[in-house]
């Protein structure tokens, strides 16, 4: 078969250039990368994106925490790399590895003596600076505050999707269809963890849109009839001018 | 494997080159030159309109037909007495009675140099060859298909009709010449006999010849930084790769040719 087939153009990026733009992203705009929670990140810039902190009655601002990605390393169908034997990649999909590593900002409260007032949302509640201390017990127990983190490999399974980039470009994205944490346990833990990376390695990587004039490094005018498609290690597509 | 392939087929080339030919300005050119025997200046300006797209493997883009639309303003200078004959009013002498003899002095017509205006436009055709090539040129990965040899232009009535258009611009200006009445039949065929096919295609020629083949025709022209993502606000900058390297080719496969650009590129 020809390049273009029964189309007009064609445009075909492999798996280590598509693994360049997402490196190039990554590396200029890394705060898609990291995200905190304020008192990680207190306001987004570049190198970090600001969240809220997750609310809890009691826990005075709320659980810090912390989510940093590594640059996802691609493979295109077909299957180059090993995956967990829970992943099965097929024609049209392609798998990821990802490092992750979460944060919380691990904090022993001060409880308050005084009586319990009624929990209001707005406010929260607030720690109380006349409590008795102890201060051979504060040394004993969990330190004031400190950082609890753990990294993890995440292997992905996804397809690829049309979208619109910032400013009206046809473009591309990852859409993630299934992840794969090797041997936690228990398996509810690790079904959780799974969960959660889910959601968020969706989200991550749905803001990863890269423009089709991009994956064709500005060749040719191409107007898409046929894909993007996944085959042969590459994302392709074929069109008219 | 290269990192980025790129392809069109002919079909796609044609519409592609369409764009791109139209994209060239119009040029122009003036100077002077022979025009037969006589001296002319001119002023042209050409476009170029694609034809039709032959892809060769390895590397050569055919232009069959590729048309020059042209438009030629020239001016002739011609010296009538090269072309006329001497003519001269003969001394004529009278007696007159009580005046005595009486002679007119002999008068010889010096016929004039006359300057031909002429406007004229046309197009005329060639089929032409050209090859691909990549270089980097100012941190811009630039191919071009740059025409291989000087195309020989086909004329055709292009010429005759031309030489027409002289004519009819000729007779005015004879008409207003004292005493040319029974020349005029002469110097018009003279003139016209003079130029010939030979001379207007030895005129033309060299004039349109350079619009075609000084040809390039750019594919592809993209900055070495080349941007993926513009700028979006003050915490998400623009996004760059590198083209590292461009490769332009002619590839046949399963009988279908097809333009083939490939690129290597790094974060």
């Amino acid at each position: 078969m020809s390049l273009t087939e029964a189309q007009e153009v064609f445009a075909s990026v492999h798996e280590d250039a598509l693994n360049d733009l997402i490196t190039a992203f990554c590396t200029d705009r890394p705060r898609y990368l990291v995200y905190g929670s304020p008192s990680f990140v207190p306001v987004t810039t570049v190198s970090a994106t600001a969240i809220p902190a997750i609310p809890f009655p009691g826990v005075p601002g709320g659980i810090n925490w912390r989510i940093v990605l590594g640059i996802p390393q691609i493979d295109l169908f077909d299957q180059d790399n090993a995956l967990p034997p829970e992943l099965s990649m097929g024609p049209g999909q392609f798998s990821g590895q990802i490092e992750v590593e979460l944060c919380i900002d691990c904090r022993r409260l001060q409880i308050d003596p005084k009586d319990p007032r009624p929990f209001d949302p707005r406010r929260g509640h607030k720690p109380s600076d006349d409590r008795p201390r102890d201060p051979d017990r504060d040394e004993r127990d969990h330190p004031l505050s400190e950082l609890t983190c753990f990294k993890l490999r995440v292997f992905l399974l996804g397809h690829l999707q049309r979208v619109i980039a910032m400013g009206g470009e046809d473009a591309v994205a990852l859409v993630v269809d299934q992840v794969e944490i090797v041997d936690i346990e228990p398996d509810g833990l690790e079904s959780f963890l799974e969960c959660l990376l889910f959601m968020v390695l969706q989200a991550a990587l749905a803001e990863i849109r890269l423009p089709l004039r991009a994956l064709r490094a500005g060749a040719f005018q191409l107007i898409p009839v046929v894909g993007p498609l996944i085959e042969d290690d590459q994302i392709k597509m074929r069109g008219n001018v | 494997m290269a990192e980025i392939t790129a392809a069109i087929d002919e079909t796609g080339a044609n519409k592609l080159l369409d764009t791109v030919i139209a994209l060239i300005p119009p040029q122009s050119a003036s100077g002077s030159d022979n025009l037969g025997p006589f001296l002319a200046s001119y002023s042209v300006t050409a476009s170029l309109v694609n034809g039709d797209v032959d892809l060769i493997p390895p590397d050569i883009i055919r232009l069959e037909e590729l048309r020059l639309n042209w438009s030629l303003s020239l001016s002739i200078g011609i010296d009538l007495s090269d072309i006329l004959p001497d003519f001269c009013l003969p001394q004529v002498c009278v007696n007159i009675p009580c005046v005595g003899r009486v002679c007119t002095p002999r008068i010889c017509i010096d016929w004039p140099t006359i300057t031909v205006p002429v406007s004229f436009s046309d197009f005329v055709k060639a089929d032409a060859d050209f090859r691909l090539q990549t270089s980097l040129v100012s941190g811009n990965w630039e191919a071009r298909a740059i025409i291989v040899g000087v195309p020989n232009l086909q004329f055709g009535l292009t010429t005759a009709a031309l030489l027409a258009a002289i004519g009819l611009a000729l007779t005015p200006i004879l008409l207003a010449i004292p005493f040319i009445g029974p020349f005029l039949a002469i110097a018009a065929n003279t003139i016209l006999a003079a130029i010939g096919i030979a001379g207007l295609t030895g005129l033309l020629g060299p004039i349109l010849t350079p619009f075609i083949s000084g040809m390039q025709i750019p594919i592809y022209d993209q900055p070495r930084v080349f941007p993926v993502l513009p700028a979006q606000g003050a915490v998400d900058p623009q996004v760059d790769i590198l083209i590292d390297a461009i490769a332009a080719s002619v590839a046949n496969s399963d009988g279908e040719d097809e333009l083939v650009l490939t690129a290597d590129i790094s974060a």
